[in-house]
């Protein structure tokens, strides 16, 4: 978390704004991406998601006052986002617009691969597979559970949690108690 | 679960993704942020749009109805009135005192 202090406004201050904001990437894309690929189930939408993020973040970051941290600040934008991406899905299911068309459902065979090439067919399978089994299993979940678990699983303390969904701590937990029970059952030969 | 079993299950829950995958996704974010001032993605005008479909919906079921002019509604009840004069029967039975 030093170095995400550091893409903080107040570590804007001596350093070039362009490079401050690419660290910023650097540094939370993963989360972002991980947190909107598993709260959509859709590649596409978590690039776009991912992006608009980070680009309202740096739009906004002279509001950012620094009563959480920089992380859990691009957690609440990007869950916003993510509802606002269901909003719009069930509003285009609503006016008779379905989505069976709609790429992203899967992810491209060589964003799976590993770099190492040695073994590359094996693991891409077994990289497939385990992607498939894990998002099905947060799918199968409530909403708030899902996001919930989602936001657990990117090393978000409960009360950090909290303050991204606007929940209550203890929901939080509760709702994090119900999910990891459920996804223990789903993923259990993985654990 | 313990607590192994726990720190497993949030390791599964992250995404995979290539060192490829992620250099392309920062090249691409940095290149919006240059090009912010284009247009937004659709769906994030999506609270504008259900507004739209909300007051499309409340116009489609609770139609104005049209209003008549009050001629119009005296000639229709007047035209009726006329209908029966077609029964000559009724005619010829009133008393001439009363016509």
């Amino acid at each position: 978390m030093e170095n995400v202090k550091k893409t903080g406004p107040e570590g804007l201050a001596g350093t070039d704004p362009e490079s401050a904001f690419a660290l910023l990437i650097e540094e939370q894309q993963r989360l972002v991406y991980s947190v909107a690929l598993r709260l959509t189930g859709n590649t596409a939408a978590a690039e776009d998601i991912t992006q608009e993020t980070f680009i309202a973040a740096w739009r906004h970051i002279k509001d950012f006052r620094g009563e959480s941290s920089l992380k859990t600040w691009l957690m609440r934008i990007a869950a916003n986002k993510t509802r606002s991406y269901w909003r719009w899905k069930r509003l285009r299911s609503w006016v008779g617009l379905s989505d069976k068309g709609e790429d992203g459902e899967g992810a491209a065979l060589e964003d799976l691969l590993p770099d190492d090439p040695a073994g590359r067919p094996e693991q891409a399978a077994l990289a497939a597979e385990l992607e498939r089994r894990v998002q099905s299993a947060i799918n199968a979940l409530p909403p708030r559970q899902r996001e919930v678990a989602v936001l657990r699983a990117q090393g978000l303390g409960l009360a950090e949690i909290g303050a991204a969904l606007g929940m209550a701590e203890g929901t939080v937990k509760a709702h994090w108690f119900e999910a990891r029970k459920k996804l223990g059952a789903s993923l259990g030969e993985y654990l | 679960m313990n607590e192994e079993k726990e720190s497993k299950l949030v390791s599964l829950l992250a995404a995979r993704r290539s060192e490829a995958f992620w250099r392309r996704q920062k090249a691409g974010i940095l290149r919006a942020a240059v090009e912010e001032r284009g247009p937004r993605r659709a769906w994030l005008l999506a609270p504008a749009a259900a507004l739209a479909a909300l007051l499309v919906l409340v116009l489609v079921r609770n139609p104005s109805q049209p209003v008549l002019d009050e001629p119009q509604a005296v000639s229709a009840a007047f035209i009726e009135h006329l209908d029966l004069l077609d029964d000559m029967d009724v005619l010829e039975a009133v008393p001439e005192e009363e016509l």
